[in-house]
Parts: C-alpha cells; sequence; structure tokens
C-alpha cells in the first residue's frame, strides 16, 4: 500500500515528509504526537478495522479553484487518523476543540455498557481504555441508566476467558484469527447492543496462537485463565527472555512474583516472532519452570534420595567421571544454553579426553544430516524466517509446521496473505484431513505411507513435463521417470506449475530425513532442489529449542551418538553417564531403550530443573537454573544467537549447567577461566567459528545470526 | 568554688523550686482532682483519640459478614512504603469470601515498615482497609508485626447482629 514516494503532510502545524499512503496515526506517532486509539493494529486488516473512532482528527486537503488559485478545503466531518491515508498537502489537527469534544463523546458512549470493575479486571492497570479515559474522558459519567449484564467469566477455551460486558468491539480478536493465526475462530455475534465476540456454535476457542488475543485486546475482555487474578500489573517485574518450548526462539517477556513466572508476553523482534508467541510458549513456558523444583543435590540412599551439599556431590560425580575417563559420557538436553552445551563439551573433550556427548533424542542419524549438509551446504536455514516473506513459492514437507514451527508457520501465512508467496505441502495420508497450512496452500500433496520419496519423484517428473525445456542431465530425467507413474491429480499439478515459477524455498521437517528412507528423500530432495533452482535455499529445522546451537558446537558430531551412548550405559561400557536437562525415559524415541539403559548403567548422575522421570533412576541429581533464573544465549531454527536475561534468583542452591561443568573441571584439575556465562561465551567466540560473529552489542538487541558452520569431516 | 553560701543557694534554690511545683500538682491531684491534670492512668485508663487518628488497620466486613476486600492489591500499589501484600484468588459458589469474582487469598501488611499515612484507605475502592485508632502496636518478635489476614479481619458479625 505505501508507496516510496515522500509527500508534505502536516500535522499539527508540523510539517513532516512521509510515504504517500501511510496512515496518518503512524506518522503522527513518529513525530511524537499522540493520537489515541483502540482497534488500530499495525499488523491487522483494516477489513473491520477503524470502528472504534478514538482516533479521529481534522483534515483538510488542498483544493485548486476554477481560477488556478489554491485553497486549503476542510473535510467537514473528523476522520479516523487509522485509516486515513498521507497524501500531498494534507492537513491534520489533533487537538482542536471539536476533537477533544468527539474524544469525551467517543468514551463516554464506549463506556456506556462497560461494567467499569477495573479493581478486579486483569487488565487494570495497563488497560488501554483506562488510560485513554483518564487523559482524554470525562471526569464523570452521565450514564444512569441500566447497562447491559451478561455472565461474567465466560470461557472460551482453556486458557481464554471472556467477559462479554467489558468488550469495545474493536474487532482486534477476530481480525487477530482471521488474519494472523488464520482459523478464523473468533467473529461478532448479534447485533447493536447485543454484539459480542464468540465462536461459531460455542465450540471451544480452539486455535495454537489464541493468547496472542489477550495481549491484544485493549480492554479486559479476553483474560487469561492462568493468570487470571494472580497478580496486578504493579505487582510484577518484568525481565526480557527468549522462549524456550520450541526451536523457534521467540522473544518474549517474563512477567514475574516471588520467584515464579505468572504470564509470558510477545516482545518485538521483527526478525523471529515480530510480536506473537504461541500458545505452547504463553501458556506452557510458565507451567514448565514452575511446580515442584530441585533445591539442592540428591544423593541416591538405597532407594530413596538424600539431600547432600555441593561439595558431597560434586566429589562424587568427580571421582566416578574421572574414573571413567575417556569412557564417560554426556547427554545434553534442548533447552541447554549454548554456553552449558560449549562447557560441558569441554568437560569432556579438555577434562576426560571423551567424545561420548549427544544431544539428540530422535532418529535422525548424523549421517543423514552430514548428507544433507553436503548435498545443500553447510548452513541448515539458509533461509531464515523473515526471508520467507520474499520466497516466491515455500514447500513444506515432513512437518505439522504450525504444531513444530509456529513462527515459521506464521510468516510463511504472512507471505501468502500479502500475495508474495505460494505455499506447497506434502503431508503424509495419515494426518489430519484439514492441515494448517492446507488452509491456505496453494496445492497440498498427499503421499501415502513412506511415500515422501515417490511423490518427490512424482514432483520432477511433473514439473520436467511442465517445463520441457528445462536443463536436465539424462540421469536425472531417467529417475524421474522411473517408479510409479506421476500421480495425475489436481494437487500435483497446481504444484509443478507452482514449482516452475523459479527458485523458491524448501522446508524439511526433522521427521523427513529420520526415516528409515532418509536417502530416498534426500536424493529426491536434491534433484526437486536442483530443478527448481532452489538448492541453495534447502532449509532442514530442527525441533528442539537449542538443537540449532547444539548442531552448531558439533555437539553430536561424534559417533556413537546417543544409542551408542545409552547402549554402553546398559553393557558397562559407559561407566559414568551425565544427563543435563534431558529426559530420556520420556523424550528419548525408544523410550524403552533408554529405561533399560537407565537399570543397567553403572552410575548415573542427572542434573535438572525437576525430579523428572530420568532423576529417579540417577545415583545423583544436581539442581539446575531455568531459562528465567539465569543469563546466557540460545540459538533458534534460524541460527540466530540471541540473549536471555536472569529474573530471579535460582530455587534454593541450583546452578546453571555450565557452572556445573565448570566446577567440575577444577575437581578434574583441569580449572577453566569462567567466572561468568560472558566469560563461556568469550571462549565459544574465539573457538568455534560458527559463533566467531556474535557480538554482545548485537545480543542487546534482535540476536546475532551464526556464520554458516563447517562440515566437519 | 567561690563563697559556700551563693553556692548553697545556686544549687538548692532550683531544686526547692521544682519540688514545690511538684507538690503543688501533686496536691492539687490529690486534693482537688482537679480537671486541669494531663496524666492519665495508663493502661487502667486510655486517652479518647482524635476522631481522625490513623492506626492499627482492620480489613472491614460488609452486613451479611462477606469481605468488603476484593484482593484488587489498589492499596498495596498506593502505598509508599510498599508495605502490603496481596495474594488474589477466585470465588467460587462453594467457597465465597466477597461479593463478585475476586477475593484476597493473602493479605499481609508489615507494621514495622508502615508510616500510618492511610493511603490504603484512601486507594480502596470498597472501603474494606480502614485505619482505627488501636495504637498499641508493641510487640517482642519482629516477625510478629508481620500482620496476617487473619489478624487484620473484624470477626463475623454474631448471627442476627447484624440488621
Ligand atoms: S477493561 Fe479496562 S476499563 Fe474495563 S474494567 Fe478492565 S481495566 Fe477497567
Ligand atoms: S474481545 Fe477485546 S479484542 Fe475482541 S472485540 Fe472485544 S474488545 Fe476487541
Ligand atoms: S498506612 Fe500508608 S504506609 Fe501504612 S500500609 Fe497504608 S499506605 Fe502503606
Ligand atoms: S483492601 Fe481494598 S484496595 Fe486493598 S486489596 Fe482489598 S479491596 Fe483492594
Ligand atoms: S483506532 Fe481508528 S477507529 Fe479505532
Amino acid at each position: 500500500m505505501n508507496d516510496s514516494k515522500l509527500v508534505n503532510v502536516t500535522i499539527n502545524g508540523v510539517p513532516l515528509q512521509v510515504p504517500k499512503g501511510e496512515r496518518i496515526i503512524e506518522s503522527a506517532r513518529r513525530a511524537g504526537i499522540d493520537i489515541p486509539y483502540f482497534c488500530y493494529h499495525p499488523r491487522l486488516s483494516m477489513e473491520n478495522g477503524a470502528n472504534c473512532r478514538m482516533c479521529l482528527v481534522e483534515m483538510a486537503m488542498p483544493r485548486t479553484g476554477p481560477d488556478g488559485t489554491v485553497t486549503l478545503a476542510k473535510h467537514p466531518k473528523p476522520q479516523t487518523a487509522c485509516s486515513l491515508p498521507a497524501d500531498e498537502g494534507m492537513v491534520v489537527e489533533t487537538e482542536t476543540e471539536a476533537i477533544v469534544k468527539a474524544r469525551r463523546g467517543v468514551l463516554e458512549f464506549l463506556l456506556i455498557n462497560h461494567p467499569l470493575d477495573c479493581p478486579v479486571c486483569d487488565r487494570g492497570g495497563e488497560c488501554p481504555l483506562q488510560n485513554n479515559t483518564l487523559h482524554y474522558g470525562a471526569g464523570a459519567s452521565r450514564y444512569i441508566e441500566a447497562k447491559r449484564h451478561y455472565p461474567k467469566a465466560y470461557p472460551l477455551s482453556e486458557h481464554v476467558v471472556l467477559d462479554r460486558e467489558r468488550c469495545i468491539q474493536c474487532a482486534r480478536c477476530t481480525r487477530f484469527t482471521q488474519d494472523i493465526s488464520g482459523d478464523a475462530q473468533l467473529d461478532f455475534l448479534k447485533r447493536g447492543a447485543d454484539t459480542q465476540i464468540g465462536t461459531f456454535n460455542a465450540a471451544a476457542f480452539s486455535s495454537l496462537f489464541s493468547g496472542n488475543t489477550i495481549e491484544i485486546c485493549p480492554v479486559g475482555a479476553l483474560t487469561s485463565r492462568d493468570y487470571r487474578f494472580r497478580a496486578r500489573p504493579w505487582d510484577l517485574a518484568t525481565q526480557k527472555s527468549i522462549c524456550t518450548e520450541c526451536s523457534n526462539g521467540c522473544s518474549i517477556k517474563l512477567d514475574h512474583r516471588d520467584g515464579l513466572v505468572l504470564r509470558v508476553n510477545g516482545r518485538v523482534n521483527e526478525a523471529v516472532n515480530e510480536e506473537w508467541t504461541c500458545d505452547r510458549g504463553k501458556f506452557g513456558l510458565p507451567a514448565s519452570i514452575s511446580g515442584e523444583r530441585l533445591t539442592a543435590p540428591l544423593l541416591r540412599d538405597g532407594d530413596r534420595f538424600r539431600e547432600v551439599t555441593w561439595d558431597v556431590a560434586l566429589g562424587v560425580v568427580a571421582e566416578k567421571l574421572q574414573a571413567a575417563g575417556k569412557q564417560a559420557a554426556v547427554l545434553a538436553g534442548s533447552k541447554l544454553a549454548n554456553e552449558d552445551l560449549y562447557a560441558l563439551q569441554a568437560l569432556c573433550r579438555g577434562g576426560l579426553g571423551s567424545v561420548r556427548y549427544d544431544y539428540r533424542m530422535g532418529t535422525q542419524s548424523s549421517e543423514a544430516r552430514d548428507a544433507a549438509a553436503m548435498l545443500f551446504g553447510p548452513n541448515p536455514a539458509p533461509t531464515g524466517i523473515a526471508g520467507l516473506e520474499a520466497s516466491p513459492w515455500t514447500l513444506v514437507v515432513g512437518s505439522d509446521l504450525a504444531v513444530e514451527h509456529p513462527i515459521v508457520f506464521l510468516r510463511l501465512r504472512k507471505s501468502w496473505r500479502f500475495g508474495k508467496s505460494k505455499a506447497l505441502e506434502m503431508v503424509s495420508s495419515s494426518a489430519p484431513a484439514n492441515t494448517h497450512v492446507g488452509a491456505f496452500a496453494w496445492s497440498s500433496v498427499r503421499y501415502a505411507d513412506r511415500g515422501l520419496p515417490e511423490s518427490l519423484r512424482s514432483a520432477c517428473s511433473l514439473l520436467l513435463a511442465e517445463m520441457p525445456g528445462l536443463t536436465a542431465t539424462p540421469e536425472i530425467r531417467a529417475w524421474a521417470a522411473t517408479g510409479t507413474p506421476p500421480a495425475d491429480d489436481t494437487a500435483s499439478r497446481r504444484m509443478a506449475t507452482a514449482l516452475s515459477t523459479g527458485p523458491g524455498t524448501i522446508l524439511v521437517g526433522e521427521g523427513a530425513l529420520s526415516g528409515p528412507d532418509w536417502r530416498e528423500v534426500l536424493v529426491a530432495l536434491g534433484h526437486l532442489a536442483g530443478l527448481t533452482g532452489s538448492t541453495g535455499s534447502v532449509n532442514r529445522l530442527v525441533s528442539g529449542c537449542n538443537d540449532r546451537g547444539a548442531e552448531a558446537l558439533g555437539f553430536g558430531d561424534w559417533q556413537p551418538g546417543t544409542a551408542g551412548i545409552l547402549a554402553g550405559a546398559a553393557s558397562g561400557a559407559t561407566p559414568a553417564l551425565w544427563i543435563a536437562g534431558a529426559d530420556p525415559v520420556t523424550q528419548y524415541h525408544d523410550p524403552q531403550v533408554a529405561i533399560a539403559a537407565l537399570e543397567q548403567a553403572s552410575f548415573v548422575v542427572v542434573s535438572d530443573i525437576k525430579l523428572t522421570a530420568t532423576a529417579r533412576m540417577a545415583d545423583v541429581v544436581l539442581p539446575s537454573c531455568s531459562v528465567a533464573e539465569r543469563d546466557g544465549t540460545l540459538t533458534n531454527v534460524e541460527g540466530r544467537v540471541q540473549r536471555f536475561w536472569k529474573a530471579f534468583e535460582p530455587r534454593g542452591s541450583a546452578s546453571p549447567d555450565w557452572l556445573i561443568a565448570a566446577r567440575l573441571l577444577q575437581r578434574l584439575g583441569k580449572p577453566s577461566v569462567w567466572f561468568g556465562w560472558q566469560d563461556v561465551l568469550a571462549d565459544m567466540r574465539s573457538h568455534v567459528a560458527a559463533f566467531g560473529g556474535v557480538s554482545l552489542d548485537a545480543l542487546e538487541k534482535d540476536g546475532a545470526m551464526l556464520v554458516a558452520p563447517q562440515v566437519v569431516d | 568554688m567561690g563563697n559556700p553560701v551563693t553556692a548553697t543557694r545556686e544549687t538548692w534554690g532550683p531544686i526547692a523550686q521544682g519540688m514545690a511545683l511538684t507538690l503543688k500538682h501533686f496536691t492539687q491531684m490529690i486534693v482537688a482532682r482537679d480537671k486541669t491534670s494531663v496524666t492519665v492512668q495508663y493502661p487502667e485508663e486510655r486517652r479518647e483519640q482524635y476522631p481522625r487518628t490513623r492506626w492499627r488497620h482492620a480489613l472491614t466486613r460488609h452486613e451479611d459478614g462477606l469481605e468488603k476486600c476484593i484482593g484488587c492489591s489498589l492499596c498495596a500499589g498506593a502505598c509508599p512504603a510498599r508495605c502490603i501484600y496481596v495474594e488474589a484468588a477466585e470465588n467460587s459458589d462453594e467457597r465465597r469470601f466477597s461479593p463478585g469474582e475476586r477475593f484476597a487469598a493473602r493479605y499481609e501488611i508489615n507494621m514495622l515498615r508502615c508510616i500510618f499515612c492511610g493511603y490504603c484507605q484512601e486507594a480502596c475502592p470498597t472501603g474494606a482497609i480502614t485505619l482505627r485508632k488501636d495504637f498499641e502496636l508493641a510487640d517482642h518478635h519482629r516477625a510478629d508485626f508481620l500482620y496476617t489476614k487473619q489478624m487484620l479481619l473484624e470477626p463475623t458479625p454474631a448471627p442476627g447482629a447484624a440488621g
């Protein structure tokens, strides 16, 4: 909508140059002129927008008379600044007497049916309606008639509570579900004073992103079930952080009180999550780090645990590790920070001379990963998240994107919404009929069990049929012609037309290369990427929070891998095993193997924030810190290293894993020089090429990209 | 030191004067029991406090016995000494403490930090927290100055008392 052409406008007598078509509310905001608003949101469409009328301004445009004289023609009615496109010569006034009166009127109107139960409202204290009423409203109400009443606290879903009395019908929530998350769950029901938001047939508001509506609702109509009545804004302290619930690494704010994270809100990071969060992070993160936490080291005493001092616990662990030496092993969890992984690595290699450490709990082998790196280049995610917006088509294979990578999904949907990109999807026929990407995909191709390579091959052969002039080696043509003849359905043909438009992006979920058929998948992907000219934009998505960081550090590069480590523990070849922040009993792809291994293992130490199923089987348990209780960095799926900040003190004597490793190193007689997490980071920057470009300055802002890691031969 | 006569006069004179005054008041009190006396026989007697005196807080109740406090934390927000701690929870029909949706599950005032400014009372939208005339707040242990909700809450009116 915005032309790059600049036009001259005047707001409150201040001459400004702004892009033609920019909404005046934005121009004014940049010039530091406050225009109050409710319904406007820069990321939401204007369909159903401009409905609250709070942003009224007076506007005049120059008009050339018949005699050529230019006069300023004032528009007879006030205009909504949120929908007013800037144009040459426009003159805007925001503080005239008429406007002051109009705003007061709008607020009085909005408050007619508003219950004004601010003292018990979770939005009170951070409520745009409160704030605007205070600044722009009348001092007292003239309304004495009965207000509209509804039952309070209607549960829209497990997480979202609706108070219909408080709703001002701004359509922010409905537009969010229609524009951003795309599930279109909310809409207006009834009309006139009875207008209310709701779901179709009063079904539960089921969305992966419902929590965002709570944040953007300008009143306390939508509130969080989990945060309900837990605190008022002035009771809370806020710390910047990074969500650890998946690999997308959203920038978030932790609101905490008395050492408890009470809620998670999105933090603006244009490169990653813009300002959104998914429900898994928003509601799952506080739950995952609250509850019963470990506060002191525990030592096994028969079939019970005994609390011991760190000195005793570390003494036992150091002795066992030292005795195991090269045979000692470490399994790391996906939520560990880069610093933890680096320190664990230093402990293994420098302290013990062992290369038995890994972080992978899935079935993907290092072989598959390295082969992919050979084929598509060392950078697993060359396109990145924001890069999706510029891609003419994006093919998703082997991933339920909205569930596994919610923020990547939102970005893909955004680029589709603005007509910049076609979304293509290859999905197993066992997936539900309506996939999230399928809802807006240009084409969604289904394949039978294990049929991904075949499906990719069929896409190649249709593509070759579509573009006879395509340069392809005879081998590729022959390969494409073998196997079952290409599925000749509409979806496949539509996909071929999109693929034929030139290079695009391919998103490969972790699942695609984890099966026994990974070689065939890889070959087929390679050919498809080659034929479409997209070899440089094949993105291998990792699922765990910091899996990308672990990969960049080479954490899982060594034989024997997780399977070998567990087998070693079972057979006695691994006399000492440290499991840091991982829970193989529930996370390993074959839990029985993990359980059997832990039962047989001669010595297992587990460091974690809670007494997990794995920790229960350990000989020593060490309490570690959650993301809220420490500083550090995490690497997200696109290779962005992002900093998180300590919000409050750890529980009891808990300690971050890097520090545990450092203390063990000292006991092993190989002391490190790390006094704080920054020292570990500094070490990492000078020793690991991938982290070389990570500057502290960039970490304070939107994070720093990894330097594409080199393949380890 | 100089003249013994002067010294004696300078020493004993003021003492005698002082004792005379004490004696005067003593006799007035004993004999006349007059209204000009300023001393009260604390703790047997207590002086009436001024109407707007602000001392110990009380959390008041509605006539039907429900708590007025709705756990809104506005008092805590207004308190310049940051000495009020409120944790709210949701009423249900089975467990109802106050009218409406919300009540204070925890309500604590750290009396050591309170400066008795009365801002909490000023901020309270329901008139729940009030500063009353009970000024005898001395105690032996620091921990005893943390007044809990149970200590602050008025007793439930006896059945039939309201009305
Ligand atoms: S929505 Fe805002 S104005 Fe309305 S009751 Fe809640 S805090 Fe008050
Ligand atoms: S619930 Fe909130 S966001 Fe939705 S229309 Fe009402 S006021 Fe707007
Ligand atoms: S009287 Fe003043 S200092 Fe004491 S609790 Fe109330 S607001 Fe706080
Ligand atoms: S005492 Fe009053 S201001 Fe304080 S929490 Fe209770 S109702 Fe709110
Ligand atoms: S903000 Fe412009 S009409 Fe609502």
